[in-house]
């Protein structure tokens, strides 16, 4: 796929099937899709690729959204990162503390337009041909 | 005056008349001794007089002898003579011991035995013929002189004691009146003198008696008063009170009672209780047994069962709670009984409507669980959706068509267990206690992800008991959710349910227990755990979860036990459901709402 040479996107969620949909969505518009189904194995993935976004579901086991975010901002603060939730209510202090938030079930265009507020087009980021 | 005065008033007022009575007796037995001595001396006159008369007689029997013997010189004729010897000298004798204490009728007595001897020398002269004597005839008018002479002492002695006699009758006379005055007027004093007494005593007893009648009065005032008082207290207790005889017929009724039942006192009074106490089970209709005969067959404090109904005369019905006790002697024979009871039926809706506040507020917990799980897939199907616009390959379209296939399938298992929570059969069913706990999970697992808890699930094999399945999910996501907060962030917990078999006072049945790694509970928390509005968990609580959730399980015939795990791993709170494989609920029992 041509889209390998957009911005590498970190994903990180529980919900494997969901996991698999949303990076179809994302690598159809262009994006390189990094996945990880937790928080400690998407730190790892975080530490050691140049990872230009985040997407991060707030509920998972173990570590949950918020302090996935906390542990990335204190080793690369510029990488913007995008909350994406179920939950309607998320605490304030990471809400303020991440660049986006999406609700999951406002829909991939909502999605992708965030994203691409966050990274910029894909065909113009980094490494364009 | 007390009873020991009355009876000292009583034995004076018997004894002191027999006294007087017996003194007064005793005074005219010595007046009739006194006259009667008097009266022996007329007997004794009579007798001198007698015996002189008698001596007479004998004498002039002689003379007559005598005389004949004289005339004829027959001496046949010599035998009356001869007859009165031996008898005279007897009456000398006679007459000297009773004339003995008089010298007078001594003197006379003296003379007639001389002049007798005189008259019987002459006698002897005749007798033996002495010439002179018999050929003499002045000797005739010698011996006419001689028994003259003694003739004429026989007559002073008779004299003088008739004279004694006369005087002695008039004595004895005198001191018969004057012992009649002296009865009479003895017996006047002892008469005035007991009328005196008897009065004085009868003033003592009447007086005793006015003030013991005042006394009385006073105190029957008082135990009127403290009657009026307890009837007052009665009446104004706001809990409905009857009071029973030994029998079970009423004698009492607070003006609750006579509202709730529609009997007056009036009306009520005398008749049996369940005739004016008319109960009924509130789901069956069956009469249930009457308290007072509950009360008599268990000598103790008696509670009505759960969902009785009072229907009053009018028809009205109220559900009410009560209890029925033995009113006891002294001697602990039951003498009646009292019924207190008290209209619920708007505590009993209360009841309810907390009972299903708890149930939205479960519902609550579980909303951001909820919208999570319906999220996740909603977002995937909307996602495929996107992709499925802009793509042709039917390989892949295929493939995204399974995914949300997979998706949507997911989201109305989440819609049937959250329904479940509330869809109930009529009847108790078959519940798996394992199926309906990794249902409950389900519906949590958001929520465990969020908290970041690790669940250790102890149950494998399926462990059925009878019972209402939406009850039992909603005594589950309460415990969970509890065991879950408590764990904390990071913190841990173990489920286990296993069949537990039959104990003394338990049938056999099933055993949930979940136990967490959390701070345990404190010992002041403890007695409150069950209470409604009880919660330690601030404005996230309802404080009804467990008061609900322990209602359900004691309907369902089990028990929860909440305390400190103290062995194992673990060393939070436990928390142990059982429940009965044959549950004790019934359709008449179910909290829930029927749902479709």
């Amino acid at each position: 796929m041509e889209a390998v040479t957009g911005p590498l996107i970190l994903c990180i969620d529980d919900e494997a099937l969901g996991l698999q949909i949303r990076k179809a969505v994302l690598e159809r518009e262009g994006y390189r899709v990094l996945t990880a189904l937790d928080g400690s194995s998407g730190l790892n993935l975080f530490t050691g690729e140049p990872v230009e976004g985040v997407i991060l579901d707030y509920f998972m086991p173990g570590m949950d959204g918020g302090q996935v975010a906390i542990a990335m901002r204190r080793q690369r603060p510029e990488v913007p990162i995008l909350l994406l939730s179920a939950y309607v209510n998320l605490p304030q202090e990471i809400v303020t503390m991440v660049d986006f938030t999406v609700l999951k079930g406002e829909g991939p265009k909502e999605l992708l337009a965030k994203v691409r507020r966050m990274l910029g087009p894909p065909e113009e980021s980094g490494m364009a041909p | 005056m007390n009873l020991r005065e009355f009876n000292r008033i009583l034995r004076q007022t018997l004894f002191l008349p027999v006294l007087l009575l017996l003194v007064l007796a005793g005074f005219i037995i010595w007046q009739i001794s006194r006259s009667s001595a008097e009266l022996r001396w007329i007997d004794h006159s009579d007798d001198v007089m007698e015996q002189t008369i008698r001596l007479e007689k004998l004498v002039l029997d002689q003379e007559t002898g005598l005389r004949g013997y004289q005339l004829t010189g027959d001496n046949s004729m010599l035998a009356p003579y001869k007859a009165a010897t031996v008898p005279i000298a007897k009456r000398f004798t006679i007459l000297r011991d009773l004339v003995s204490d008089n010298p007078t009728q001594m003197g006379h007595l003296a003379n007639v035995r001389d002049r007798y001897q005189i008259w019987l020398g002459y006698a002897q002269g005749v007798l033996n013929k002495d010439p002179a004597v018999v050929s003499d005839p002045r000797m005739n008018e010698h011996e006419k002189e001689l028994m003259d002479n003694l003739r004429s002492e026989v007559n002073a002695m008779l004299m003088t004691e008739g004279h004694l006699r006369k005087q002695r009758a008039e004595t004895a006379l005198y001191i018969e009146r004057r012992e009649l005055a002296a009865v009479l007027v003895s017996s006047l004093v002892v008469g005035v003198l007991l009328a005196i007494f008897t009065h004085s005593r009868l003033r003592r007893v009447s007086a005793t008696y006015d003030a013991t009648l005042e006394e009385l009065t006073n105190r029957s005032e008082e135990i009127y008063e403290r009657r009026q008082w307890f009837q007052t207290t009665l009446e104004s207790i706001g809990d409905a009170v009857i009071a029973c005889d030994g029998d079970g017929n009423v004698e009492f009724m607070n003006a609750v009672a006579q509202e709730l039942t529609g009997w007056t006192m009036q009306e009520a009074l005398g008749r049996p209780l369940n005739e004016v106490f008319h109960i009924v089970n509130e789901e069956t209709r069956q009469v249930v047994e009457n308290p007072v005969d509950k009360v008599r067959r268990l000598q103790t404090v008696v509670g009505l069962a759960n969902h009785t109904a009072l229907i009053s005369r009018k028809g009205k019905e109220y559900v009410i709670d009560d209890s029925a006790a033995p009113i006891r002697k002294e001697g602990g024979e039951i003498r009646g009984i009292v019924l207190v009871f008290r209209d619920v039926t708007e505590a009993r809706r209360s009841e309810a409507a907390l009972i299903a506040a708890e149930k939205l507020a479960v519902a609550g917990r579980l909303a951001a669980s909820i919208a999570h799980e319906i999220h996740n897939p909603l977002d995937s199907v909307a996602n495929v959706h996107f992709l499925l616009e802009n793509e042709t390959d039917p390989v892949k379209r295929k493939e995204y068509l399974r995914m949300a296939q997979q998706e949507l399938s997911r989201t109305m298992q989440i819609s049937r267990t959250l329904l479940s929570l509330y869809r109930e059969p009529k009847a108790p069913i078959p519940v798996d206690l394992k199926e309906l706990a990794e249902g409950v999970l389900l519906l949590l697992d958001r929520r465990v992800v969020q908290q970041g808890v690790t669940i250790e699930r102890q149950f494998t094999e399926p462990c059925v008991v009878e019972g209402f399945p939406a009850e039992l999910r909603q005594v589950f996501t309460n415990v969970f959710l509890n065991a879950m907060e408590a764990a904390g962030k990071g913190g841990r917990i173990r489920i286990r349910i296993q069949p537990v078999a039959a104990a003394e006072l338990r049938p056999a049945g099933a055993m949930v227990e979940v136990v967490d790694s959390g701070p345990g509970i404190s010992e002041q928390v403890t007695g409150n755990l069950f209470q409604p509005f009880f919660t330690t968990k601030g404005e996230n609580g309802t404080g009804l979860g467990l008061w609900v959730s322990n209602g359900i399980v004691l309907k369902h015939g089990g028990s929860i036990r909440i305390a400190n795990n103290d062995d194992g791993d673990l060393k939070g709170a436990y928390v142990r459901v059982y429940l009965p494989t044959r549950t004790m609920a019934n359709s008449s029992t179910r909290t829930t709402a029927h749902v479709g």
